[in-house]
């Protein structure tokens, strides 16, 4: 079949690129200087889709690569600090305070508020510091739970059990005008120390 | 039955145009191996539910709406309120699994019959290419789905990524699409799984038909029948020219009835078990749910819960880049000599070991005997032949076990988590002593309920414990201790150990 | 010739007939998906569903329990609504966690509520809370209450008794003056202990009200106070 396909341009030089007539049309011999000519006109026209490519590469390349940017957590209040009683171990919700229009449900974000004693806490991700599953509280045992590979974490965060490499991920916390506020953005994850 | 003259003339005109002929008849009417009977249906049968894929995807892309916000609810309206729209879910979603099953069995039926060696490496090559994108378009098609599932699959993903030294966070930010799991990812996932996947996918495959025409079906193995890349091109053109069938219809028949019971299978599967998910909806903050990948994940979920902590992350991260090399190797390292699997035991027992690990992972996966039952303490009772004559302590022990969350790990009568040991016969094998120890210190497997259960309720639950055991059988005693007379133990009696060093 | 025409007419029928199948019985069709829908609350079958994955662990599936069995009419002829209501939103004794919002459990006040009357109605054996003694702790004379334990307990429930010692100090410690109570109050049948007002081995006519407040009264006192008189 390879001997049907022809070069695009209606004036192609036989096969092996002898000085001959064009097979197409008889046209005259082409001249070295001709050969030069087109020689220069396909580096210039790949020089200018080069350059054109590479402006319109910033775009493409800018929208895909910008997740890869580290972005910046804010606080975000869980309610009045009365909410979590001392000793215990209270669940919260929040928005993410980083969250996209689209975002919809997926901005609700999850943690665990262990009141120390009045003014003292621990707010921990929900995130399994195994996998990333969600942990569940069981106040009886004091134990943090996850049900994907069984990882278990004391009530102080610390590694209990399972396969999790380190305790429970932390948020920092503050007091601010009786509201506990806790620095929250991205997931939590290995960046944090332990 | 002569087709009528104007059909004639209508294929002439086509074919001065466009070749098509030309360029199809060789398709058709080229020999294969007179013997490979039946072996050779499964790639075709990909082929088909790769286009069953195709069809219904298209058609579910007119309907799903790509959005965070909207994406679960959209699929409940294909379910609910779309004529048909469960049907074509069902579809998409049990043809997704058959293609992945039926792509192991091919890939299998190529390794056993070391049908990529020369000059099928490339065949083979592209085919292990060809798998990963059905691996990948099989994970962002749970994705689509946009459940609890999904949402906490993409969590599992993104803490794998995150693992990685050094890059982890920014390799997370671009699976994600962005520092959280919200509509970015969606719309990231979507991209992939609708264009950029099935594009690549499009093309291996075009390839792989390409080098299939190009280098010719591969004969059955045959003991002493070797490859050797100087002369097998010639030879096997010889023996096709001698010996070989065309295609159509001889293998072509094959071909068609198994793709015709296939799709028959898929529609049925379809119809009674229909569409998969879409699970709970994607709430982060619902957290009261049990996360579990698609059948073709299970294995690697099944997987990571068995690897030692501190070698995971490195097995996580090194495996699947070891797993792909090994894979795509395969033809490099062994192009030439025998294909008969007889003659091959070491490759036979490696597809046979892969296929049986898989196969053990994907059920511990599916059964996650290592996950503890979040609400065995408060729904599953207390099996009542452990509570009959009991005394009040031991009652309250066995209080204490349910309250205390010991059967989320550990089970009586079966029920229960699968975790720690089942207790039911737990006082033949420990002494009230050892079971005190075990329960406030723990070990790698257990946490330590040292501080968290006080001692009235460390003894009540002790107490308990030592009662569990067959009626005649006697108690753990320390090694080594002067064993017990037979002891028939009276409804209400309290089980005494053997005193230790004591006499 | 004619052989491969029928031949082919044989195939389109069969072909469309089954194409017919999904088109005229696809809402049928096993697979098709329910609309998800969760039981009323308050109904029977909520009733169930909640007390199978939140109470039965300890409540019992029938007369046994390790806790106070809720299918076991005994127990709702001892106990009002309010008292189980309020039981199970704050919790009671070392045993009992607070299933209410407040405590950090899952349930509102009115679905507590809710669940008590919907239990009530199902396991009560339609019946209310006796109006012949208190749903609740009643204080009483301790030393009387030994007197009585003495002739109407001791036997089974003393040391060294056929159905194990309450007065064990350990038991004592896991068990609130309410959950005594409610044991003395209600019995535990299924375990061989009768109601209040059930014959007993000295009391062929059970105990009085002033009784029951007493033993009580006497049970309670002899509670370690701290865990350090337990040790010997």
């Amino acid at each position: 079949m390879s001997d049907r396909i022809q070069d695009p341009g209606a004036h192609s030089p036989a096969r092996g690129g002898d000085e001959k007539p064009c097979v197409n049309c008889g046209c005259a011999e082409r001249t070295a200087k001709q050969d030069a000519r087109r020689g220069f006109m396909f580096r210039f026209g790949a020089v200018l889709l080069g350059v054109g490519g590479a402006i319109a590469a910033v775009p493409i390349l800018g929208t895909l690569l910008a997740p890869a940017r580290r972005q910046a957590s804010a606080w975000v209040s869980l309610g009045s600090a009365d909410a979590f009683p001392a000793g215990q171990t209270r669940f919260a919700t929040f928005l993410s305070p980083i969250r996209q229009p689209t975002d919809g449900d997926a901005a609700k974000t999850a943690c665990w508020v262990r009141c120390i004693s009045p003014g003292k806490y621990q707010v921990f991700a929900v995130n399994c510091a195994h996998l990333g599953c969600p942990v569940r509280w069981f106040a009886q045992s004091r134990l943090f739970m996850c049900p994907c590979h069984g990882g278990a974490y004391y009530e102080d965060g610390s590694r209990a059990a399972g396969p999790p490499p380190r305790g429970l991920f932390e948020y920092p916390w503050k007091i601010d005008g009786g509201n506990l506020m806790i620095e929250a953005g991205h997931l939590p994850g290995m960046e944090q120390s332990t | 039955m002569k087709p009528p003259r104007v059909v004639g003339m209508a294929i002439d005109w086509v074919e001065a145009r466009t070749g098509a002929v030309a360029f199809l008849a060789p398709l058709l009417t080229h020999h294969v191996p007179r013997n490979a009977k039946w072996w050779y249906v499964f790639g075709s049968a990909t082929l088909m539910f790769f286009t069953i894929q195709l069809v219904t995807g298209v058609c579910l892309a007119t309907l799903y709406a790509p959005s965070a916000a909207e994406a679960w609810e959209s699929l409940r309206y294909i379910d609910e309120e779309v004529p048909f729209g469960w049907m074509l879910r069902a579809l998409h979603g049990w043809s997704s699994n058959a293609m992945v099953v039926m792509m192991a069995i091919h890939m299998l039926q190529v390794f056993l019959h070391a049908s990529y060696k020369f000059p099928r490496e490339l065949n083979w090559v592209t085919g292990v290419f060809l798998l990963f994108t059905v691996l990948a378009l099989a994970f962002t098609g749970q994705v689509m789905r946009w459940d609890q599932d999904a949402y906490w699959g993409l969590g599992i993903g993104a803490s794998i990524a995150d693992r990685i030294p050094v890059i982890g966070n920014q390799v997370r930010g671009l699976l994600l699409g962005g520092p959280i799991i919200g509509g970015e990812t969606l719309s990231r996932f979507f991209a992939l799984h609708v264009f950029v996947l099935p594009g690549a996918a499009l093309g291996l495959i075009g390839l792989h038909l390409a080098l299939i025409m190009k280098n010719g079906i591969s004969e059955m193995p045959k003991v002493g029948a070797t490859v050797e890349p100087a002369t097998y091109r010639a030879e096997y053109e010889q023996r096709m020219e001698k010996d070989g069938v065309p295609f159509y219809p001889d293998a072509a028949q094959r071909d068609m009835v198994f793709c015709g019971a296939c799709l028959v299978l898929l529609v049925v599967l379809a119809a009674v078990y229909g569409p998969f998910g879409p699970g709970g909806q994607p709430d982060p903050t619902l957290i009261d749910t049990n996360p579990r990948p698609d059948y073709p994940f299970l294995w690697i979920f099944g997987a990571v819960s068995l690897l030692p902590p501190a070698s995971e992350t490195a097995v996580m991260l090194v495996a699947p880049l070891v797993g792909v090399l090994a894979l795509v190797a395969v033809p490099f390292f062994a192009n030439a000599g025998e294909r008969a699997p007889s003659r091959r035991p070491g490759m036979v027992l490696i597809a046979s070991l892969a296929v049986m690990a898989v196969a053990a992972l994907t059920w511990e996966g599916k059964t996650s005997p290592w996950s503890p039952v979040m609400n065995a303490w408060s729904a599953l009772p207390t099996p009542e032949h452990f509570l009959a004559g009991r005394t009040p302590l031991e009652v309250q022990g066995a209080n204490v076990f349910q309250f205390a969350q010991c059967r989320n790990c550990h089970s009586l009568d079966g029920l229960g988590g699968e975790r720690g040991p089942a207790l039911d016969a737990i006082a033949t094998r420990m002494t009230p002593d050892q079971l005190m120890r075990q329960i406030q210190q723990g070990d790698g497997n257990m946490p330590a309920f040292g501080r968290n259960l006080d001692s009235a309720q460390m003894t009540a639950l002790v107490s308990f414990l030592s009662t569990l055991r067959p009626e005649f059988e006697a108690p753990a005693v320390i090694p080594g201790a002067q064993l017990p007379l037979p002891v028939q133990r009276m409804p209400g009696e309290v089980v005494t150990p053997v005193a230790v060093g004591s006499q | 010739m004619s052989a491969i025409r029928s031949r082919l007419m044989m195939s389109a029928l069969l072909a469309g007939g089954i194409a017919l199948i999904p088109a005229t019985a696809c809402d049928r069709l096993p697979g098709r998906p329910k609309a998800a829908q969760s039981a009323q609350e308050g109904s029977p079958e909520w009733t169930v569903e909640v007390f199978n994955t939140s109470c039965r662990g300890c409540h019992a599936q029938g007369a046994v329990g390790a806790a106070v069995p809720l299918m076991d009419s005994a127990y709702w002829r001892a106990a009002s609504d309010e008292q189980v209501t309020r039981g199970v939103l704050e919790g009671q004794g070392m045993l009992m966690p607070a299933f209410g919002l407040s405590g950090g459990g899952p349930f509102t006040p009115a679905q507590a509520s809710a669940l008590t009357r919907g239990m009530r109605a199902l396991w009560g054996g339609g019946a209310q809370k006796s109006p012949e003694i208190s749903g609740t702790l009643v204080a009483g004379n301790a030393s009387n209450g030994k007197s009585v334990f003495d002739v109407a307990c001791a036997g089974c429930h003393g040391v060294g008794g056929s159905a194990g010692s309450v007065t064990d100090p350990m038991y004592l410690r896991l068990i609130s003056d309410q959950g005594l109570w409610t044991a003395v109050v209600a019995g535990r049948k299924a375990l061989g202990s009768p109601a209040w007002n059930e014959p007993m081995p000295g009391r062929p006519n059970g105990l009085t009200t002033v009784e029951v407040a007493d033993v009580v009264a006497y049970l309670s006192s002899q509670r370690p106070r701290s865990m350090s008189e337990l040790k010997p």
